[in-house]
């Protein structure tokens, strides 16, 4: 709850300041591919933000670029007006945590190593871990519910588990800004929410890209959605998810109406999906 | 148990092993009097002659080749996430008896210090190459490694082949011998070096251990921790490289250690503290020393090569390891 009023006053205060993020005419490609057409975007602090596409739009790219692991081939991010490449790696990592799919390992690093890994830009090399430290990674496995996991191999969670102690580590890495790329496309529809409102919990910007339409519709204050590389619309909800963008860009036919929980103040857009792709003369084949 | 009290356990194995080796060897000396070679003055002295000039070098470098070889497959299996690489996937130990046989067909002798220098030129060589060759990958630099490592080993094997099969016998056995690993010729002059580049690659792999941990998520989520992933992995290598090089110009092949000890420590304390990185050195150095002993004793009066009985131990122990492993799941 006070995580929320900070937001919205964050949110307020971040009203005619500069934005957290800023991208101009970025273009990424490969082997003569271009695959991120001139992007150009702002990203407010303290918004939860959602990133929408079909697949192969660019989404991993674009989020790729935004988190210094890509370097743009024209055009440029800004972080706080500051160009991401002329930061170093470790007071870029201090403002900008990412939440990956978690890629499966051989190694048993405990739950309690793998969250603590949020100190590494932190730290300089031989500095141990402190005190303080410690009470930190143990708030954050606290605020993810995975207290009574602490000592366990993190090979040993399940899927879900193992993407909150991913969400514990970027906790302790106290960034600004908060980037996950698809990090509950492979997860139980329970864990999607989970993860993703635990996500919105946290005092920070978040950036992350849905594969679930209906749920960046109920928890995102804005939304950005490419196709084909280029950026095709950025705002609330209720103004990107038309029906004629489900169907230009997602190439679906879907009829938009009225979440049961929206509110005067809050309209949520509910997505329903009507079927029967297959034309006629195939099935009578 | 708490890593402390593992990692305590561990120092005071690795003290009482390496007392005990003192006394194994082809002349008879119990236990007392390897106890009043080491600590007081008056002593038979032929027994403190052989405890302090042959037994106890012996002794230490058999433990600094394990516990070093163990760190090197430690780092190597951590940066590139796989649990096969050890330090010789990559090569260094074909390169390094491809230098010594050009040495042997080059100067005709097949004894001494300049054995192993060039053991280390040969194991240097085929590092460099595989840096050239793989380390300026920025994507998937871990497969281009560990696939030139394998070529890179099958050529120096190749190479190695053709020399010896236009060489005399004589250098045919010395080189065999040699590849089989021995700690014969250790001597106190030459036991620095792998002492400090040991506890030089244990201070930086402590340094970076956040790193080494964060290399174990996959390189895209090291990166975003402030990692330069290429650039450290690289790094990484060079440290396992130049203790393997070290190592196996001293004492010839010893295979296995590297890839086993970190997996044995691996099953009893979790990776990622520094306790761990200790343990996993402490217990190769353990594992060696009683290697050694064994070549020393098994037979009457002749001695075992040392990758023999490495390799014979410690595959057997590991398909026991991971059978049992197997059923507690």
């Amino acid at each position: 709850m006070v995580a929320r009023q900070e937001r919205t006053s964050l949110q307020q205060t971040s009203h005619g300041s500069a934005p957290l993020i800023s991208v101009s005419d970025l273009s990424w490609g490969i082997a003569n591919k271009t695959i991120l057409k001139s992007i150009s975007l702002e990203l407010k602090a303290g918004l939860f933000i959602g990133l929408l596409g079909p697949n192969g739009a660019g989404k991993s790219s674009l989020l790729r670029c935004l988190y210094r692991y890509l370097k743009p081939e024209q055009g440029a991010v800004l972080l706080n007006g500051e160009d991401i490449w002329q930061i170093n790696a470790d007071e870029f990592a201090k403002q900008v945590a990412v939440v990956l799919q978690e890629s499966p390992s051989q190694f048993n690093l405990s739950l309690f190593d793998v969250v603590s890994l949020g100190l590494t830009p932190h730290k300089r090399l031989f500095s141990g871990t402190s005190i303080n430290d410690k009470q930190r990674i143990y708030q954050a496995i606290e605020q993810v519910g995975l207290s009574h996991h602490i000592e366990q191999a993190f090979d040993s969670l399940s899927g879900g588990e193992k993407q909150r102690a991913l969400i514990a580590r970027s906790i302790v890495q106290q960034p600004k800004l908060l980037i996950m790329d698809e990090p509950t496309s492979h997860l139980d529809v329970k864990y999607q929410i989970q993860i993703m409102e635990l996500a919105k919990s946290l005092d920070v910007t978040v950036l992350a890209s849905f594969h679930d339409l209906n749920l960046a519709a109920s928890l995102c204050d804005e939304l950005l959605v490419i196709d084909e590389g280029q950026l095709v619309c950025q705002g609330q909800p209720k103004a990107v998810l038309t029906e004629q963008l489900l169907s230009d860009v997602f190439g679906v036919c879907a009829a938009v109406s009225a979440h049961p929980q929206s509110n005067t103040d809050k309209f949520i857009p509910h997505i329903t999906y009507f079927y029967g792709y297959q034309t006629q003369e195939h099935q009578n084949d | 148990m708490t890593d402390a009290m593992r990692l305590s356990i561990c120092v005071v194995v690795g003290l009482i092993s390496c007392f005990f080796a003192l006394s194994f060897g082809a002349a008879n000396t119990p236990l007392s009097e390897v106890f009043n070679g080491l600590f007081s003055q008056g002593g038979d002295e032929f027994v403190q002659r052989i405890i302090w000039q042959l037994r106890m070098p012996r002794t230490v470098l058999a433990f600094l080749a394990g516990s070093g070889l163990a760190l090197a497959g430690l780092i190597l299996q951590t940066v590139t996430r796989n649990p096969l690489a050890d330090p010789y996937l990559f090569g260094i130990s074909s390169g390094a008896s491809f230098g010594v046989v050009c040495f042997i067909a080059l100067t005709g002798v097949s004894f001494g210090f300049s054995m192993s220098v060039a053991a280390f030129a040969g194991s240097l060589l085929s590092m460099l190459l595989l840096i050239a060759i793989a380390g300026r990958r920025h994507v998937g630099q871990v497969e281009a490694m560990l696939l030139a490592g394998v070529a890179l080993s099958f050529l120096f094997s190749a190479l190695t082949s053709l020399l010896l099969y236009f060489s005399d016998p004589q250098a045919i056995t010395a080189i065999l011998f040699w590849t089989m690993g021995s700690f014969s010729r250790a001597q106190w002059g030459t036991l620095w070096l792998p002492f400090t580049v040991i506890i030089a690659c244990m201070t930086l792999m402590i340094a970076f251990r956040r790193q080494l941990n964060a290399m174990l998520l996959g390189d895209e989520s090291a990166a975003t921790l402030g990692i330069h992933v290429q650039r450290f992995r690289i790094m990484m290598l060079l440290l396992s490289s130049l203790i393997t090089a070290v190592l196996v110009a001293l004492c010839g092949g010893v295979g296995f250690v590297g890839l086993m000890i970190p997996h044995i420590v691996r099953y009893f304390s979790p990776q990622g503290s520094s306790h761990n990185l200790v343990m996993t050195s402490l217990v190769g150095g353990i594992f060696m020393v009683w290697v050694d002993v064994l070549c020393r004793t098994l037979l009457n009066n002749q001695e075992l090569p040392v990758g023999v009985i490495t390799a014979a131990i410690g595959s057997v122990f590991f398909l026991f390891l991971l059978y049992f492993r197997k059923q507690s799941r």
